[in-house]
């Protein structure tokens, strides 16, 4: 069987499984685990949104936690101050995440690297105390709590998060689209473009690629996913609070997309999983699991400083070139 | 007035241990080109180092020397063994440090306990100073503070680690190829980046809290402090630890501590877009 079929089929199991985990999964390990499993689809949404900018484009954000909190506050205030039903509270999580997204990028995407990194870190600690201090629009530490309004109501029918099998169907489909939708980014001319400005950003202005632009459309696109994250976790937990827009929450997600493997599809997926997998199954025993974290994400830099996508690519690539092409050709590649 | 003195005063004393704290995250910063999101922690340990030196032998001043000893020990151990294998991708370094610094914070939870505590200062007098009765604690910290802020200047620009310091910093290669070890170089210097922490730690810990999160807040007061300053000047970021202390305090006398932090951050961003080479650049090299 050659490798690309094993992935092939690798994928059918996954999808498999994802769609079959309501049933599967309560019978073998508890109910409990549905809703792990969802919750670990709307963080790699945020690891996504890192995976985004630091793989693609070269900027590493430390500050992806304001446009998930943004994302959240936009939904509860939505619904618990405007009164809005559930698609236009969701809509208007998203668009104030990306509006704030594209007024700090104004800014920020006009530094790189070190400065970057500090930037965001700055501008999320500036709402972060901005919604402390605003208690009457945010609540503060405390949050804002809510009601859950029904997301589909037609006629007779009624369904909302509180069916767990229908908020784990719907969180399954939302994060399936937006991890499609990257698929098809990267592959079109501006996820190209992305990738030029990350490899050498000189370059790319000089082939005639607006280097300021194409960071500032990164920069929105992550804040989108970041607000699909945000609403989505509003509306998973009925709240929203300002604690989830400290720094760091977006170190987590930084952490979980660089150790899944930066620049790849489903980085940000596998390290979210291991590392929420990990913190539920240790915390039910041990309450000093952050050990575990810290060390799992120092070994994995040390070991496999690609991530474990990367690894297993690498892997992927070794057992392809031993199986098929002569070492000559194989080392002639160039394309990564 | 007297209260806007001594909130100024306040700020001046703790900007001066932030400078500390800072430094060494400046010179981590820019020899090893790391961005050290544990070093927040190297402080909070300096203040549990601090509270279980009086603890276990009663005598509080031991700790300055013993706290930046063991901060020395832990940064050369942590630079061998954790850093030193990526040291050449940065943004590793990153995900290594926020590792390292969920395990200094767990370690100190599971030994310490995660109540935080107090350290009565080791000076309880008070000192008559323009008009208002002044902790002479405070006043003795700061003394401290820039005593280690001198020592650490002289020994950087009078002594031979120092110049070697400033050698690899420069021009890695070069160095290298006149002898000097640079490797050795940067375990030193991810060492004495710990031992400032823990020493400002130790300085600290009688007029703060004693907590596993008490590194949180203090790293991205450090990191404005880097910025500020100027990546790579190092009295520019001490006057910008200062500064930015001095006018929170000063803030504070008007607004809430809250809003204080706010406006410094407000006036981070400023300078990262105006001036991103820094406040200082061109009075200090």
């Amino acid at each position: 069987m050659s490798v690309s079929a094993i992935e092939r089929c690798l994928w059918a199991l996954l999808a498999a499984f994802m769609i079959a985990v309501p049933w599967i999964v309560p019978a073998l390990v508890g109910s409990f685990w549905v809703s792990v499993i969802a919750e670990i689809l709307i963080w790699s949404l945020l690891a996504a949104s890192v995976n985004l900018l630091f793989g693609y484009v070269g900027l590493l954000s430390f500050g992806q936690a304001l446009y998930f909190g943004f994302g959240m506050y936009g939904v509860a205030i939505g619904v618990e101050d405007l009164g809005l039903s559930f698609w236009p509270a969701f809509g208007l999580g998203i668009m104030a995440a990306m509006a704030m997204a594209l007024v700090t990028g104004i800014f920020a995407v006009r530094l790189t690297w070190h400065y970057f990194a500090i930037i965001t870190v700055v501008f999320s600690l500036i709402f972060y105390f901005l919604a402390l201090t605003n208690k009457w629009l945010t609540g503060g530490d405390d949050g804002i709590n809510f009601t859950l309004p029904p997301t589909i109501n037609i006629g007779g029918l009624s369904k909302s998060f509180t069916d767990p099998s229908f908020q784990y169907f719907f969180i399954l489909c939302t994060a399936a689209l937006c991890f499609w939708l990257m698929h098809r980014l990267f592959r079109s001319p501006l996820g190209k473009a992305f990738l030029a400005v990350r490899d050498n950003d000189v370059r790319a202005s000089l082939i005639g690629l607006n280097v300021y632009l194409l960071r500032l459309i990164a920069f929105v696109l992550a804040g989108f996913l970041a607000g699909v994250a945000g609403g989505l976790f509003a509306f998973f937990g009925r709240y929203a609070s300002a604690s989830y827009m400290f720094y760091h929450v977006s170190g987590e997600a930084v952490v979980w997309a660089i150790v899944g493997g930066a620049a790849t599809l489903l980085g940000p997926i596998v390290g979210t999983t291991l590392f929420i997998i990990v913190r539920e199954i240790v915390s039910t025993h041990w309450e000093h699991h952050s050990l575990i974290v810290g060390t799992v994400a120092i070994l994995v830099v040390m070991f496999a400083p690609k991530g474990v996508v990367g690894l297993w690519n690498d892997w992927i690539a070794r057992i392809a070139e031993r199986g098929s092409a002569p070492a000559g050709a194989a080392k002639l590649r160039t394309e990564p | 007035m007297d209260k806007l003195f001594l909130l100024a005063m306040n700020g001046l004393i703790w900007g001066l241990i932030i400078a500390l704290i800072a430094l060494g995250l400046a010179i981590i910063f820019g020899l090893l080109d790391i961005i050290n999101l544990a070093h927040g922690d190297f402080f909070m340990v300096g203040t549990v180092l601090a509270w279980a030196t009086l603890q276990s032998t009663g005598s509080f001043w031991l700790a300055f020397i013993a706290a930046p000893l063991i901060g020395f020990i832990l940064g050369a151990l942590i630079q061998r063994i954790v850093i030193q294998p990526i040291r050449n991708v940065a943004a590793l370094s990153i995900v290594a440090t926020f590792g390292l610094s969920l395990i200094l914070q767990e370690s100190v939870r599971i030994t310490y306990g995660p109540t935080p505590g107090r350290i009565l200062p080791p000076i309880q007098s008070t000192i008559h100073l323009f008009g208002v009765d002044y902790e002479a604690y405070r006043l003795f910290a700061a003394a401290v503070a820039i005593l280690a802020l001198g020592g650490f200047f002289v020994f950087l620009q009078h002594t031979k680690l120092g110049t070697w310091m400033r050698a690899v910093r420069h021009d890695r290669e070069t160095a290298i190829a006149m002898g000097i070890p640079a490797g050795r170089v940067c375990v030193l210097t991810f060492a004495i980046g710990f031992a400032l922490a823990a020493l400002g730690g130790v300085v600290a810990a009688p007029i703060t809290t004693v907590d596993f999160r008490g590194g949180v807040d203090i790293l991205p007061f450090c990191f404005m402090a880097v910025i500020i300053g100027g990546l790579g000047n190092l009295p520019g970021t001490v006057a910008a630890a200062v500064l930015l202390a001095v006018l929170e305090g000063i803030m504070q006398s008007v607004a809430d501590p809250t809003v204080a932090r706010i406006a410094s951050l407000v006036l981070m961003s400023a300078v990262l877009l105006l001036r991103p080479q820094g406040l200082f650049k061109g009075l200090a090299r």
